[in-house]
């Protein structure tokens, strides 16, 4: 059953994302015509129609992906700790992968020195400190202790990342720290087809836990009175949050608060507890959240570089003190 | 109904043995005993939350060591002490998910399934609260709520942890009253834990009596027979 606010919600965002997207493309410095994103011969690309296809369409699929997909693996965080501040940022799994990526960067870990490394890199770090998370979460019943553990995680690996700031070589410290501002820039035309992919199975296994994660929504024992089994269920949902948290990680840098403030913001607009609807909501606001936001920052190019992670920040920081403000009110 | 030999349960050492006690269908059984002597842990082995340390469950000779998560949720419902709501969760949508036992991998509700849950609703009356926030209805109505989900789960089994424990006078008899009704009609077999006997004294209920690591089965009339077993 689908209530009539839902509906008109899913008809505006599904306005506003194309629009989104148009004003993302014609953001950039050089104005692109339309023709120049369909080239007809790809062998011989004119320099409009190479800056659309090196530049713009990986940038712009990229900024859909990381939004998406940050907004979806923090709605699974807050579903899963029934937590409303949860989000693979404030959980630490962001620092996690950081922590990861700067060791791979700075140390002469071999195994970390190809492309495909440094996803992995940033997979692993996801991975692991979802895990370290999730053992403390259970064990910690308290959800404010869960959060400042998060935060504590955070301080903790930038210390170490501090560390290996202050002993690595000019260069390893340059390509860390432009990694760490976060980019939506970096990313090549023929990285698309792995992100995707990798993409595409986090969203399937998403849209096929909807059951489970209505299920969540009232809280773990009572799921496993109704037959589910929670032990799995938290384990698949920590491993699609690694996997989005880390692959936008490893290839944007570290974007904060849009896993945290998107979900919320979902929920509030769409007044609902059915994920398939929520889903699709979390995909779509994401994207547009960050794609406003890029085109903001293409838009100022010139007079300021902006990082993204500053300026998902700015907007997201407050509105968290909003949402505590609410919850304490 | 549901039989216990020699059951041993609690967490690391044990809690309560239970040499043999029996239960029927069509009857509502007041689980009492002193704080700490392992009622909520006697309820949550019954659900195979915890697993038992020794002994059997058996519901009509089949144990419940041998029936998968989703078989036991086609037996077993289990009504926690307080559900206190969830933002923006409609109470429908809850009672929907006491049908998650009988749904396929999408979860979605067959149209028997939407019957079934309109029919309890209207029976409980409650069909005027669907529509509202599971947070925005009073304690009482949330408690009848968790019952109606229950009952939607349609096992022959509920259990109830506490469940008058944060009602007031009125609704605590009325829900006690609707439980019998529940337990006569549709010959189901409900089991809860409370504290408040003189309340199942004036409903004449059957007493499951946990104290000193042991458990009874007792038709007590007075408040003193029971209190007999308490201090003994």
């Amino acid at each position: 059953m689908i209530s009539k606010r839902i509906l008109i919600y899913i008809l505006i965002i599904s306005v506003l994302l194309p629009i989104a997207v148009v004003l993302h493309l014609n953001s950039g410095q050089i104005a692109l015509s339309f023709s120049d994103y369909f080239p007809k011969d790809v062998s011989n690309l004119s320099t409009n129609e190479l800056l659309a296809r090196e530049f713009r369409i990986p940038r712009l699929i990229i900024t859909i992906i990381a939004g998406s997909g940050l907004a979806i693996s923090g709605m699974l965080m807050q579903t899963l700790f029934r937590n409303p501040l949860a989000g693979p940022y404030v959980l630490g799994i962001n620092s996690g992968a950081s922590l990861m990526v700067a060791l791979s960067l700075m140390t002469g870990f071999h195994l970390f020195e190809t492309e495909f490394g440094l996803i992995g890199a940033g997979l692993i770090g996801a991975l692991l400190s979802g895990l370290l998370m999730m053992a403390l979460a259970f064990r910690l019943k308290s959800q404010i202790s869960l959060l400042l553990v998060g935060l504590m995680f955070g301080s903790f690996t930038s210390a170490i990342v501090s560390l290996l700031e202050s002993l690595a070589a000019a260069e390893k410290l340059k390509a860390y720290t432009m990694w760490s501002m976060g980019s939506l820039q970096q990313v090549e035309f023929n990285q698309l087809p792995v992100i995707g992919v990798v993409f595409l199975l986090g969203l399937v296994l998403t849209f096929v836990l909807i059951k489970p994660l209505n299920l969540l929504v009232i809280g773990e024992k009572p799921a496993e009175v109704l037959g589910l089994n929670v032990m799995q269920t938290r384990f698949l949902l920590m491993a699609i949050t690694a996997l989005f948290a880390g692959l936008i990680t490893a290839f944007c840098g570290p974007i904060a608060f849009v896993g945290l403030a998107i979900p919320n913001l979902t929920r509030i607009l769409f007044r609902t507890q059915n994920h398939a609807w929520l889903i699709v909501g979390n995909l779509m606001i994401g994207a547009i959240f960050l794609l406003l936001c890029d085109s903001f920052i293409q838009l100022m190019e010139g007079r300021i570089a902006l990082p993204i992670n500053v300026l998902t920040s700015l907007i997201g920081a407050p509105f968290v003190v909003f949402l505590l403000m609410r919850k304490i009110r | 109904m549901i039989q216990f030999s020699q059951t041993e349960i609690g967490y690391k050492q044990t809690l309560l043995k239970i040499d043999s006690l029996d239960l029927q269908e069509g009857k509502v059984y007041a689980l009492v005993g002193r704080n700490g002597v392992g009622k909520s842990t006697l309820l949550q082995s019954m659900a195979k939350l915890l697993s038992l340390i020794s002994g059997d469950i058996r519901y009509e000779d089949i144990s419940l060591k041998n029936l998968s998560r989703n078989q036991m949720a086609r037996l077993i419902a289990f009504v926690e002490s307080k559900f206190d709501g969830v933002e923006y969760l409609s109470v429908q949508d809850y009672l929907m998910l006491g049908r998650s036992p009988y749904t396929s991998l999408t979860g979605k509700l067959s149209d028997t399934d939407k019957t079934f849950v309109n029919e309890i609703s209207e029976e409980l009356q409650i069909t005027h609260l669907l529509e509202k926030s599971t947070t925005e209805i009073s304690d009482g109505e949330r408690q009848i709520c968790s019952v109606a989900r229950a009952l939607i789960q349609e096992t022959p089994i509920i259990l109830m942890d506490e469940p008058t424990a944060f009602l007031d006078f009125i609704n605590r008899q009325k829900l006690l009253e609707l439980l019998i009704k529940i337990a006569v009609e549709k010959q189901k077999c409900i089991v809860l834990s409370t504290h408040d006997i003189d309340l199942c004294l004036e409903n004449q209920l059957m007493f499951i009596i946990a104290s000193r690591r042991r458990v009874v089965k007792e038709n007590c009339t007075k408040k003193t027979e029971l209190i007999n077993y308490f201090s003994r």
